[in-house]
């Protein structure tokens, strides 16, 4: 009963913030271009108008295309509730597993990839190659990193790890910073950000994600869209929540959640600063220099085990 | 015992269906074949109950059959572990049976259909038997029946060129392996004085690794473990696609079979073994996956595959022993329970798979996936049963290969419990490697399943083609239903079988996935723009688009292919001629692209050289015919008796 409750406060939760630090970024990133950008609630009022749109298929897509929008945005909705944003419950039925979190994103993209070579489009198909090629390549970083959260921890699972970095904060232990900057390359990797992919441009050289998503429109694309951010919310708090985890309640009780909410917007939106400036002070990588980048993180993670190992 | 009457009565009805399709050849009809396909599945299916009923129950079934002389006798011993792998043998025979009701007919003359029954009945009786082998005798016995079967199996599409040395390949192969398990077999039986499968404590030393070894590589060259796998493309590409789902998915689970027998039974591993099998459990994975890329004749494609499973396989069997040998025996169990599982998932969705490919196969004509496209709209209940194999395959959740990769990762991410630092880095080494081979796999299904179903049809074979008949989709859909349930329900059939593992309970991860899918879909439904209409894919403005268009298979695995270049040892030369002294006037040129095939030219190829220069040498030597030979052989055999009773005495 108390995870129910749980489950419908953070999944909530998540759906209505997770648009705000996209149009946040974008304007983090307008401003250090020296442009306006758009509106700081842009995303709502977009996915509120793609809601109206009609959908338009392509004559070749068959029902992946149709059913990728549901499992995209239920994987990644079942995924929030292995990473709290607002109180840590009593673990259930297994629900922090890192590997099951893991695998549930993985799942939203092998469909999304499918759904990329399904309209016979080009660039789809470009967009599923290139996504596929980079996350095999990230995987590895991904998994030691999160080893690494566990070796530190003692355990490997999401809500066990957040509890007792809220007992006792990482901020100061320097292998929790090496594998913050790791996090933090999967955070940009993972949401397909400069320089892994270039998230404004529909230029068939740069595009990753938004190949994959071209052909999707009306609700599909919004659903899409939606479930793109709840993903970078995800990956957000799970840095948030290992490095700075303050406000991140043990208990439920409406002080402490409105509270804790008010810090995660706070946190986040901190966050989303930084990635809109990191993103702004680079250009994107050609698409082969990307494992170097990737060994870079493999190597922070890997060295953090290294040095837990043999302390 | 009534079981054990039970059981054997209904295995042998496998011989006698054989030699009814044989010795009725030349007038064999389909009904009759059809006939004896349907008698087959149901006496697999009876097989299953009793080997669920063995497993679940651990009851022992012991069935002598015949003595030979001294201990050379066939015996039987029927314990939870061969139970198990007998239900596994009979779950994929039976789907398999029907599915050949089918396909069988598309085939080849009545003569050589009524052929390939017989040896598909002997094939599967082989396998049974060699999983329930009490001892060394009968194990080789039965494991020489079934290699047997299986390269006459292989042999029997005989219109194809390639289908000669493919089978010729296997048959070596396979005697490899038989050879090398003999050898283990008697270095073990002069210590032990048993044929039967026991403990044996007083090996040591050298002679305990030399053991080890021989028996390793025997069943490593049956499993297909790199560089012993070179067969497994071959023999996959050549044989049809029902004896490619039997051999796939339950003959290379005999030889990991024989492998966890003897490490939980007869030996007592030491740690250098667990870390052998763990690094050529890796080192396969990863490869396996990474030509399995590469490759678009689909049945090679699925045949790497194999590879990676099987190398999964062992990772976890590695895992037990190092895990044993540091007293964790929770995460020995875990490991061991994670590898057992993932072959008994591998059987299911690698048989779904081929299957449902040779379905596709058989409709288009070949095997490229470059020439398919498109074809979900035309062959959708296809479509959606290889999907359901290529979720379960790429591990994700809720499907049953998830459960059985989550088991093996739970294992290594646990592995900072041991002490030894070395052994540590070890072990998330091969975390990571691991990691990388399952998200590589799951690249590789993208491509396959969206090269063959997605998008528009590439050729017109594809363009024309249609699903085929229901008896062929009931076959995999059995299989389908088994990977998704096993998924679903793994944490509560490992509760039932008394193992409470650490593991997330799918069922209510599935129960939320359900859940708010149907909110999702509601809040489309009632909040959402209910209009849809079809229009063309955005093509830059190209009116019609057509399927040169569109994403090829090689486009698709590119990326992966460079990046991981050191690995294919990809040669590109170009040469190029030009009317002009600047090189700006192209004339004409020579491009050529050579992969090098480290296995082949590196260490079978060098094998099979030295062989036949000794050959050679010999044949040069004398010129005589067969009954000089036979000579030979007898005065052979004669001289090892004499020998080895003077060594005995």
């Amino acid at each position: 009963m108390h995870f129910i409750l749980y489950a419908f406060i953070n999944t909530l939760f998540v759906i209505l913030v997770s648009p705000l630090f996209v149009s946040l970024i974008k304007k983090v990133k307008a401003f250090t271009q020296g442009r306006q950008g758009p509106p700081i609630f842009q995303t709502y009022f977009m996915l509120n108008k793609l809601l109206s749109k009609e959908r338009v298929y392509s004559v070749n897509s068959s029902l992946i295309m149709k059913m990728t929008p549901y499992i995209n945005i239920t994987c990644m909705l079942v995924a929030s509730l292995f990473v709290p944003l607002l109180y840590v419950p009593e673990p259930v039925a297994g629900i922090g597993n890192v590997i099951l979190f893991l695998y549930l994103m993985v799942c939203a993209k092998f469909f999304m990839a499918l759904a990329g070579l399904d309209a016979g489009s080009t660039f789809g198909g470009m967009g599923s190659s290139r996504e596929m090629t980079v996350s095999a390549v990230v995987e590895p970083v991904v998994i030691i990193v999160f080893a690494a959260l566990g070796l530190l921890m003692n355990t490997s699972n999401l809500h066990e790890i957040f509890s007792s970095s809220i007992k006792s904060s990482l901020v100061f232990n320097p292998a929790a910073i090496l594998i913050s900057l790791s996090l933090f390359i999967i955070l940009i990797v993972e949401t397909s950000r400069i320089p892994v992919d270039n998230p404004e441009t529909h230029l068939e050289l740069t595009m990753i994600h938004e190949a994959m998503i071209l052909e999707y429109s009306g609700s599909d694309l919004a659903l899409m869209e939606l479930s793109h951010s709840i993903k970078q919310t995800l990956l957000m708090a799970v840095l948030i929540n290992v490095l700075m985890p303050f406000g991140l309640a043990l208990e439920p009780g409406i002080t402490s959640i409105l509270l804790s909410s008010v810090l995660f917007i706070l946190k986040a939106v901190i966050l989303s600063v930084i990635i809109g400036i990191f993103e702004a002070s680079f250009a994107k990588y050609r698409l082969f220099r990307l494992p170097s980048l990737f060994m870079l993180a493999f190597f922070f993670s890997f060295s953090t085990i290294l040095f837990e190992l043999l302390r | 015992m009534f079981l054990t009457q039970l059981l054997f009565l209904s295995l042998s009805i496998f011989p006698l269906a054989a030699l009814i399709a044989i010795l009725f050849a030349a007038k064999g009809s389909r009904t009759f074949r059809q006939s004896i396909y349907w008698l087959l599945f149901s006496v697999n299916l009876l097989v299953l109950l009793i080997s669920i009923n063995t497993a679940f129950f651990n009851i022992d079934l012991d069935f002598q059959l015949y003595r030979l002389a001294g201990s050379l006798q066939i015996s039987f011993h029927i314990d939870r572990l061969a139970a198990f792998f007998m239900g596994i043998i009979a779950f994929v025979s039976s789907t398999v049976c029907v599915y050949s009701v089918r396909y069988t007919e598309h085939h080849g003359s009545a003569r050589s259909k009524n052929f390939t029954t017989a040896m598909t009945a002997l094939f599967i009786m082989s396998m049974y038997l060699v999983v329930a082998a009490d001892n060394s005798f009968t194990f080789l016995f039965f494991w020489e029946l079934m290699s047997l079967t299986s390269f006459f199996l292989v042999l029997s599409d005989r219109s194809k060129t390639e289908t000669g040395k493919s089978a010729l390949f296997y048959f070596i192969m396979t005697q490899m392996s038989t050879t090398f398990l003999m050898l283990g077999f008697l270095a073990l039986y002069t210590v032990s004085g048993s044929m039967q499968f026991i403990q044996v404590d007083s090996l040591s030393g050298l002679f305990k690794a030399g053991v080890f070894l021989s028996l390793f590589v025997g069943f490593s060259i049956k499993a297909g473990v790199i560089p012993f796998h070179k067969w497994l493309p071959y023999a996959h590409s050549a044989s049809p696609s029902n004896i490619s789902a039997l051999m796939s998915g339950v003959m290379i689970k005999v030889a990991i079979y024989g492998l966890t027998r003897f490490l939980l039974f007869v030996f007592s591993p030491d740690l250098w073994w667990g870390v052998t099998i763990l690094v050529f459990g890796l080192v396969s994975a990863l490869l396996g996956v990474i030509y399995a890329l590469k490759e678009h004749d689909i049945k090679k494609l699925l045949a790497y595959h194999s590879i990676e499973n099987i190398g999964i396989i062992l990772m976890g069997l590695g895992l037990y022993i190092i895990f044993l040998k540091y007293d964790f025996s929770t995460l020995a169990n875990l490991s061991l329970i994670g590898a057992l599982f993932h072959t008994l998932n591998h059987a299911l969705f690698k048989s779904l798979l081929f299957l449902s490919s040779g379905s596709v196969v058989d409709v288009i004509g070949t095997r490229n996936i470059e020439e398919m496209g498109g074809l979900i709209k035309r062959m959708p209940y296809t479509g959606i049963l290889f999907l359901f194999g290529s979720v379960s395959i790429a591990a994700l959740p809720p499907f049953n290969g998830f459960v059985s990769e989550l088991m093996i990762f739970q294992a290594f991410l646990h592995s900072f419990v041991i002490d030894n630092p070395f052994m540590k880095v070890l072990l998330f080494i091969g975390l990571s490697l691991f990691a990388l081979t399952s998200a590589l796999a799951a690249a590789c299904f993208v491509k396959a399943f969206g090269v063959i179903f997605l998008a528009m049809p590439r050729s017109n074979a594809a363009r024309e083609s249609h699903d085929v008949s229901w008896i062929m989709i009931v076959g995999p859909s059995m299989l389908a239903a088994a990977c998704i349930l096993l998924g679903i329900f793994s944490y509560q059939i490992f509760n039932w079988l008394g193992f409470a593992f650490p593991l997330p309970d799918l069922m209510v991860i599935g129960l939320s996935l359900l859940f708010i899918v149907v909110l999702v879909w509601l809040f489309v439904k009632l909040v959402a723009n209910k209009h849809s209409r079809t229009s063309e894919t955005w093509g830059c403005g190209i009116i019609s688009q057509n399927s040169s268009m569109e994403y090829t298979a090689s486009g698709f695995s590119e990326p992966i292919l460079t990046i991981f270049r050191p690995v294919y040892r990809t040669r590109k030369t170009v040469n190029r001629n030009f009317h002009d002294n600047f090189g700006s006037i192209f004339k004409d040129g020579i491009a050529e692209i050579h992969t090098f095939k480290l296995f082949e030219e590196r260490i079978y190829l060098p094998v099979a050289r030295f062989v036949q220069k000794i050959s050679d040498y010999v044949s040069n030597k004398h010129d005589v015919d067969l009954d000089t030979y036979i000579l030979y052989s007898f005065t052979a055999i004669v001289v090892l008796i004499l020998i080895t009773g003077w060594l005995i005495k």
